[in-house]
């Protein structure tokens, strides 16, 4: 099975010196091997962001696709082999943003698949923008008065549509987060793992010590029942703060938010899905049957 | 009014007209079967607008004892349910041709007495009340035309049996009972028809099928596994056929959230080594675009179906139009190797699609089918496929053991190369799950073995792109060539350059033609890109007046001709109304192009 250093690629990662990206390849790798996974069982997908430059840096089967489409490329190898575990890194941005509408419909086909979205509340690669969580009247090059608009809730957003699998983990926290990615393999649906990773270079105010005077942890809260969709919900609306609060005034929950075992998975429900679907074309199908309907 | 042609009584042109929601279509396609049940060629054709109740629809049938290659304009006899229909039809029918109608619903006011149209009034509503429902009217009114050419009724029955086969076998029974009533009030109250259509005894079994139906049909053939599509018209009935025999042969089947990620599934899919395809009309191939390049740059085997309709944004849905060949040709940044095939007709859509997948697996890229709205609506009786003919090539393509089993593919580290280059600048393909064979596929420009960070030096970007955009000179050795009908191009009068579903009316057309002593040469370009330069130059330089003919305003192939060959046309017929070219058109325009000359 391979180790840690064998799902390094001789490329050195380029992320900015701190980048909370260093934290989550680091818990990615760890998690891998403590799940013994062999190589020709699963494949990584990757969007496109500073996350997805880590493509370059995981050794293993996969593909970095485009902005915002990881999770439909991702379903399409889901669903065509199902010896496959799949499991896909995004960005704020292109998981929330421009791939929005795709990590919606991900979520409530309960497609068993791993989705891990680092979020750091800023467009990195393109320089600074505000992204989707950015939060409102952060002031960027693209929003100099500041953002107007709310931000995207995507524990929220995830509970509310029907997920089976939602968490929440922090870059700063790195066996937490192992943690939380081991509950998201081993889980049999679509499993949602939103990563705060605090971008050094562009987002002076959601850095690391600005999460460390506020997260705290689910599983430490008394009376907290990953298994209420309602609560869940709740706490996840606990996530929005705004630039001036406090540590004191605004709290950052993290952990399991929600989670659902035992519920049929998209795939459960495509029984002609038992082998690789490239097993179809060893040779020409026979449709002579199929013909007859159209035939005189 | 046409005038009667030399063709009459050789066929039988049926319209039926009415409201949406009335049936018209099932009706048209129950009275195709009897005729194909008997042995005669069929071409039919649908007109409907974008709605589902309200607004008028017809269905246009032609059966003829000989071969058939299109629709036409003239009509023998005239189905009209209501009265729009005859303000709508009537001047296409025939001197002499008949009006059913039932004058309960169609007031002959107007058009009623003529010396040049035979009344059939028939009291369908009546009739289909009696049978047990007033919605059986087309029925009864199927009956009556079948009375009226004298043509056996049995056929009828059976055809509605099929029709009616996934509901009760009640309704099928009360629709025989509708036509049986037709039938004989026509043959003991109308004197008798000019048309009499008769079966061909032992003729050989054809299929009554459309375009999108053979695509479908096609994809099955090949052995795809996984298909992806969003509904748009005229793509969606793919979607339907496959989702329909999902089960049965064991596809996967993805009605997606939006075009965008049909694309990307189906690349994910190729990614397995699954043979996938997706398909849309031109607005949800703008969709797709950025992932049919991405297909291109990580050298996807993927088979995508771009059906059309007039554009531009939203456009005419139901209607058909030739004016996405530039799009489709040139879709997505970068550049890319892609192949573009034109089906002509049902048969060729088959016979397109299965070796669609061949060639994206040989080549490791994109294959676009590319149809129109006339082509994938609408029946035509072909041959039965040969199912014998259609062959698997994955080309290199590794689905088990271990990737160390094949050194050629290998770096000098023992490191497998997804993309390493190759005399052909095909690499072998060993799919997830073979061992060893650890890969990244990639959207961005990348090394042999598909690292994006090395991708960025000139001499990597420089050696991938010369390897991608060599396929094509693999693919001129492999896609279909043009078809050739007619005379030789040194014999004709006129050369004509065609693509697509209009050959059909050129073939048409030309056979008219001949039949007045005039000479037609036809070459129909089945596969767009790459495009077959010499061999267009080669019609064009052979013939003595060449013309294209193509269903768009701007010339689109007119225009490739001109920058791929170097070389003109002298004269060029277009159609932008949302209809197909009808032979009579075709043979007009060549007409007066040669009283010119």
């Amino acid at each position: 099975m391979p180790k840690v250093a064998d799902f390094e690629t001789a490329l050195t990662p380029t992320w900015c010196p701190g980048c909370g990206n260093h934290a989550m390849w680091r818990a990615l790798k760890e998690t891998l091997e403590e799940l013994e996974l062999p190589w020709t069982d699963f494949a990584m997908v990757w969007g496109i962001g500073c996350h997805g430059n880590g493509a370059d840096f995981l050794r293993c089967q996969g593909f970095h696709g485009l902005h915002g489409r990881a999770l439909p490329l991702a379903t399409g190898i889901a669903l065509s082999n199902p010896d496959l575990k799949v499991i896909v890194e995004m960005g704020d941005g292109d998981g929330y943003g421009i791939g929005g509408n795709h990590f919606i419909h991900s979520v409530r086909r309960n497609i068993d698949m791993t989705a891990i979205f680092h979020n750091n509340q800023i467009y990195g690669l393109t320089t600074g923008q505000a992204s989707p969580t950015s939060d409102q009247f952060m002031k960027t090059p693209s929003t100099p008065g500041g953002v107007i608009e709310e931000p995207v809730n995507p524990v929220g957003v995830a509970v509310a549509q029907g997920a089976t699998f939602v968490a929440r983990g922090f870059a700063g926290d790195i066996p937490h987060l192992k943690e939380l990615y081991r509950a998201a393999i081993q889980h049999e649906g679509f499993a949602v793992v939103d990563v705060f990773q605090p971008c050094v270079t562009w987002n002076k105010i959601n850095t690391f010590k600005w999460f460390r005077d506020r997260v705290y942890k689910l599983e430490e809260l008394e009376g907290y029942d990953p298994t209420d969709r309602t609560m869940a919900f709740e706490t996840s609306m606990k996530t929005f703060h705004e630039l001036t609060c406090a540590p004191d005034e605004c709290k950052v929950p993290i952990g399991v938010f929600y989670r659902e075992e035992g519920m049929a998975t998209y795939q459960d429900d495509l029984p002609q899905l038992t082998a690789p679907l490239h097993k179809l074309a060893d040779s020409p199908r026979d449709i002579s049957k199929t013909l007859e309907a159209y035939a005189g | 009014m046409p005038e009667v042609s030399d063709r009459r009584g050789r066929e039988l042109r049926v319209k039926i007209g009415g409201e949406a929601g009335f049936g018209i279509k099932a009706a048209g396609q129950t009275l195709a079967r009897v005729f194909l049940e008997a042995g005669l060629d069929i071409a039919d054709l649908t007109e409907y607008p974008s709605l589902i109740r309200g607004g008028h629809n017809d269905y246009f049938l032609r059966v003829s004892q000989n071969p058939i290659f299109s629709h036409v304009e003239d009509v023998d006899v005239l189905i009209a349910l209501n009265r729009e229909t005859v303000d709508l039809h009537l001047d296409e029918l025939v001197e002499g041709g008949a009006v059913i109608f039932d004058p309960k619903e169609v007031s002959p006011a107007g058009w009623l007495p003529s010396g040049k149209i035979r009344p059939v009034p028939v009291p369908l509503e009546e009739f289909a009340r009696q049978a047990g429902g007033a919605i059986m009217r087309n029925t009864v009114a199927l009956g009556a035309v079948l009375a009226l050419v004298h043509f056996p009724l049995e056929g009828l029955a059976e055809s509605l049996r099929v029709q009616f086969a996934h509901k009760a076998p009640e309704v099928a029974e009360s629709n025989i009972i509708a036509a049986a009533l037709g039938y004989h009030y026509v043959s003991k109250n109308v004197p008798d028809f000019w048309l009499k259509p008769r079966g061909i005894k032992n003729a050989p079994k054809q299929l009554l099928i459309d375009g999108n139906e053979a695509i479908g049909l096609g994809a099955l053939a090949a052995g795809v596994g996984f298909y992806a599509a969003y509904p748009m018209t005229p793509a969606s009935s793919i979607l339907h056929f496959m989702a329909k025999h999902e089960r049965d042969h064991g596809v996967v089947i993805k009605h997606t959230e939006d075009e965008l990620a049909a694309m990307n599934m189906a690349v994910g899919a190729a990614f397995t080594g699954t043979r996938a395809m997706c398909a849309t009309s031109g607005g949800g191939f703008a969709l797709m675009n950025e992932a049919f390049g991405m297909a291109g740059v990580s050298e996807s085997a993927v088979v995508v179906g771009v059906i059309t309709r007039p554009g531009p944004a939203t456009g005419m849905p139901t209607w058909t139009e030739q004016s996405d060949l530039r799009y489709v040709i040139h879709a997505a940044q970068g550049e890319f190797p892609r192949v573009v095939l034109a089906p002509g007709d049902q048969a060729e859509s088959f016979e397109l699609t299965w070796k669609a997948f061949n060639l994206a697996d040989q080549l490791q890229t994109p294959v676009v089918i590319l149809g129109d709205s006339y082509l994938s609506d609408n029946r035509r009786s072909v041959p039965v496929f040969d199912l014998d003919a259609v062959t698997v090539d994955r080309g290199k393509l590794v689905t088990e053991g271990d990737v160390a089993q094949h050194p050629e593919a290998l770096g000098e580290n023992g490191e497998y190369l997804r993309y390493k280059v190759t005399d052909d600048g095909v690499s072998l393909r060993a799919v997830p799950g073979v061992k060893g064979a650890l890969q990244l596929g990639n959207s961005y420009e990348h090394d042999e073995y598909g690292y994006g960070q090395p991708g960025e030096s000139a001499e990597t970007r420089i050696a991938q792109n010369e390897k991608r955009m060599h396929k094509l000179d693999l693919a001129r050795t492999l896609v279909p060539g043009p078809n050739y009908f007619g005379v030789a191009p040194a014999d004709a009068d006129i050369a004509v350059l065609c693509w697509g579903s209009t050959v059909g009316p050129i073939r048409e057309a030309a056979m008219w033609l001949a039949e007045e002593g005039v000479p037609v040469a036809i070459m129909q370009i089945v596969t767009m890109w790459p495009f077959p330069a010499m061999e267009v130059a080669d019609f064009i330089g052979d013939a003595k007046r060449t013309m294209i003919v193509e269903g768009n305003f701007t010339g689109q192939l007119q225009g490739l001709v001109r920058e791929q060959c170097l070389l003109d046309v002298d004269h060029s017929l277009h159609r932008y109304d949302g209809r197909q070219f009808t032979p009579e058109r075709i043979v007009a325009g060549i007409k007066e192009v040669l009283a010119d000359a």
